[in-house]
């Protein structure tokens, strides 16, 4: 579903992302950790289209983000870390535009709405501006939002962030019952623990470059730590890698 | 190989039509929004622009009027110099602001963000982007032209066709500079990223270096009798200039002035009318082409410049001016040292926005020039007196909006990072001072400055120069006083963008009050004066010698109005800030 062929992005002489290959199946939930600064936006966006890879190419469903942009994003739903919407939308308006948008027919459109309103609980605002939202409710309607057309990717830039205890719950649950029925999930996060309960496999990025690809498991195997968390994983990973480089 | 979908019937790629309409589905929702809201929760200010802007145009059509009936009855030949030097200008200047605001539209926005992210063409995006611009940089043009052409036409006595043909015409001739603005943008971002900047500076360099080389050349003849034949003659050889026929601007005056020309009889002339839509065919004709050139290039190179954008290194910043910000940190008493950080952080965020002081610049800046150019022409006193009295209201009137759009919100903006303000050893009456005085010592020095010139140029005596020196600082303490003041009194806690939290009901109360002030303060320093001249100049005779106007004329008058200048400074600076001062203690964040 997602491939990254060796890919490298470069920002005038700093390397972003270093020879990324890396490939996700259908039905598979990846969790991207790493530092600040480790290259993980950078992937989001060339994964998302909105920056082309100096080397290499990225492909989702088997489209090209560069030369088939708009049959790639068919094909995805992407939350970013910071949600946009349109202040003088009200957020079923905003579900409306994205549904047209992805040329869903109207009665099919009317009834996904209904069912990812319902999903999030937007019924109480659904038709409030959405300048009148909180960060939470924002959030919230961009979730409902990429996931209306049921995509087969979801990509998630820090997905967590400003959703309350009960909203990260709905979220977790979606996204468990939707990579069980075969969506591809490729998520950002500093939420280790997240990660540890939701991921089939994490990547760890240090200064662009994959250290590590594997489930939890493979990583306590490689570190030879059997009983300890993914943080204390995640520190060693990082650190003693930080350290060699 | 493409992978087959999960649900294939669900979604399919719009096609460029579709798309196009849900775009535009999508503005009508958001202006309709926009309008309502105001309609509901800015009612003064939309009040505030619906009657200035008429009383502009009416103003306008109403001078133009005598200008061109005078220009008809005398050199009826100039109006096509005129025109063509008028649409000229205005070309250049919607090139510039058509591409400035593209490039924020396209490469800065986070709804380009988004909007790349969906499935949809490039080329529907910029064109998303392009009406907006075009709308945010082309009404002036239809606020300042509607009136000089309608008025053209009455005094020409054009008969219908002239009038229904006046919108197509101005429509089709934006989007040429337009266009032209928004291809050069994307194809500076694709094709020259780093060097972006550097062409725009260039490129705005000879935009001004040639305008400021005609104003020059018009009116640096020393002493030359303004709108006397030879002014003219020199004045329109040299704005032929701007007369190329390959210039929309000349098919658009050409194609106008042919809409108006009547028959000897008075009715339509059919050759002219023919002409005159010939031009319009042209207009259209082309802005068609530029706008097929501009989607085709916006499909070849949006997504790459954007992409080429988002990758840049943020430049390190130099830090030439450390050595002021750490002397004024220090100088003084320690007592004020978080006042004097304050107003260093102020001073530093003001110096990271280029566009807060691009637009300082190019306002004052520009009056300067018209400052400088005053001393071309000949003034007796009187009339020396009053244009230096209009010159100090321009000066305040322009400060005021910088006070408005700049100073006003920056309570409110500070409210939202009050957590870090609030733990900190500084008194809230010291974050208001701190805003004042920055606003307050930021405008006066270029204010009087301003002033200085104007009234050097005008050749004023020197008591008269110390009056308005005196009446521009009332006026700089006062609009820093009401800025804040009501910025403290009226903060937006919840709204990030300085020019939303402006445009909201304390902003524009601001900007009323601030209008007034002014108004007052030049009135009551100037009526003392203007008596007096008008006294001196046109005899005794003029003035009743014992009534009220004669005592406002004299000293006594001209001494109680500096000492009303005075009060009505202090007032308008202290009232606002002890209520923002006092509001801004009690509130709660």
């Amino acid at each position: 579903m997602i491939e990254f062929d060796h890919v490298t992005r470069t920002y005038g002489p700093k390397t972003a992302v270093s020879d990324l290959t890396l490939a996700i199946p259908r039905g598979e939930l990846f969790a991207l950790l790493g530092p600040n600064g480790a290259g993980k936006t950078t992937t989001i966006r060339m994964l998302v289209g909105l920056l082309h890879p100096s080397r290499g190419a990225v492909r989702v469903c088997g489209h090209d983000l560069v030369k088939d942009p708009r049959a790639a994003h068919l094909h995805m739903g992407y939350v970013p870390d910071e949600p946009c919407l349109y202040d003088k939308l009200t957020g079923r308006e905003f579900l409306w535009f994205i549904a047209d948008m992805f040329g869903m027919p109207r009665r099919l459109a009317t009834s996904r709405i209904d069912r990812e309103i319902e999903h999030f609980e937007l019924g109480e605002f659904a038709d409030d501006l959405a300048e009148s939202y909180s960060l939470g409710m924002k959030q919230r309607l961009v979730f409902a939002a990429s996931l209306l057309h049921d995509p087969d990717v979801l990509v998630l830039d820090e997905p967590m962030v400003g959703l309350d205890p009960r909203s990260v719950r709905i979220v977790k649950d979606l996204l468990s019952a939707r990579t069980r029925e075969g969506m591809t999930v490729f998520m950002s996060t500093h939420t280790l623990a997240m990660a540890e309960e939701m991921a089939d496999r994490v990547g760890i990025m240090v200064r662009g470059q994959l250290r590590f690809l594997g489930t939890i498991a493979e990583l306590r195997e490689q570190m030879s730590l059997e009983s300890t968390t993914l943080e204390h994983l995640y520190l060693e990973v990082t650190s003693s890698r930080s350290r060699e480089s | 190989m493409t992978i087959r979908s999960v649900t294939p019937d669900a979604v399919r790629l719009l096609s460029f039509e579709d798309e196009s309409r849900l775009f535009m589905r999508l503005r009508a929702t958001l202006a309709w929004e926009t309008v309502r809201s105001m309609l509901t929760d800015a009612r003064l200010r939309l009040t505030l622009v619906v009657v200035l802007s008429g009383l502009f145009w009416a103003a306008l059509y109403g001078l133009f009027i005598e200008g061109f009936s005078f220009l008809d009855a005398l050199h009826a030949e100039v109006i096509s110099l005129l025109f063509n030097a008028f649409f000229s200008s205005l070309m250049v200047m919607l090139v510039f602001s058509t591409g400035i605001l593209v490039y924020s539209g396209m490469y800065c926005s986070t709804e380009a963000r988004l909007l790349l992210t969906l499935p949809v063409r490039a080329e529907t995006i910029h064109a998303h982007k392009f009406r907006e611009a075009l709308w945010f940089s082309s009404w002036g043009f239809v606020l300042l032209g509607s009136p000089i052409l309608t008025a053209y036409g009455v005094v020409r006595h054009a008969e219908w066709p002239y009038f229904v043909l006046l919108l197509p015409f101005m429509i089709s001739f934006v989007i040429i500079p337009a266009s032209v603005g928004s291809i050069c943008c994307m194809a500076l971002v694709a094709w020259m990223t780093r060097l972006r900047m550097h062409a725009l500076t260039i490129g705005v360099t000879i935009a001004a270096v040639a305008a400021i080389w005609l104003g020059w050349t018009m009116f640096s003849q020393t002493k030359v009798d303004a709108m006397s034949a030879a002014w003219f003659e020199r004045t329109f050889a040299r704005l032929a200039v701007t007369e190329q026929k390959l210039f929309p601007s000349w098919w658009l005056s050409s194609g106008l002035i042919e809409a108006a020309r009547t028959d000897r009889g008075g009715g339509i002339a059919g050759q002219a009318l023919f002409e005159s839509l010939t031009f319009l065919a042209i207009l259209v004709a082309n802005a068609l082409a530029l706008r097929l050139l501009a989607g085709w290039l916006a499909r070849v190179a949006y997504r790459k410049g954007f992409s080429q954008l988002s990758g840049e290194m943020p430049a390190r910043r130099q830090r030439r001016l450390r050595w002021f910000d750490q002397a004024l940190g220090h100088a003084g008493f320690a007592t004020g040292r978080p006042l004097r950080l304050l107003l260093v952080k102020d001073l530093r965020l003001f110096r990271r926005d280029i566009s807060q002081w691009s637009q300082f610049v190019i306002f004052f800046g520009l009056l300067g020039l018209y400052f400088v150019n005053l001393r071309a022409f000949n003034y007796n006193n009187s009339y020396a007196s009053m244009i230096g009295y209009l010159n100090l209201a321009v000066v305040g009137l322009i400060l005021s909006t910088f006070t408005t759009r700049f100073v006003y919100p920056m309570i409110s903006l500070e409210g939202r990072r009050f957590w870090i303000l609030g733990l900190l050893p500084v008194h809230r009456d010291q974050i208001v001072w701190s805003k004042f005085l920055f606003s307050f010592v930021g405008g006066l020095l270029p204010c009087c400055l301003l002033v200085l010139l104007s009234d050097s140029m005008l050749g004023l005596p020197w008591r008269l120069i110390a009056q308005h020196e005196l009446c521009c600082l009332m006026l700089c303490m006062g609009l820093s006083g009401i800025a804040v003041g009501l910025g403290a009194r009226m903060p937006d806690l919840r709204e990030s963008s300085p020019s939303k939290i402006s445009s909201g009901f304390g902003g524009t109360l601001s900007l009323v009050i601030s209008s007034l002030f002014i108004m007052s303060v030049v009135v009551v320093a100037a009526v003392p004066t203007h008596l007096f001249l008008i006294s001196n100049t046109m005899g005794s005779g003029v003035v009743a010698p014992n009534g009220i106007l004669a005592w406002a004329g004299g000293p006594w008058g001209a001494t109680a109005g500096v000492i009303l200048v005075v009060i009505l400074g202090l007032t308008a600076t202290f009232v606002p800030l002890v209520l923002g001062l006092r509001a801004f203690r009690r509130l709660e964040v």
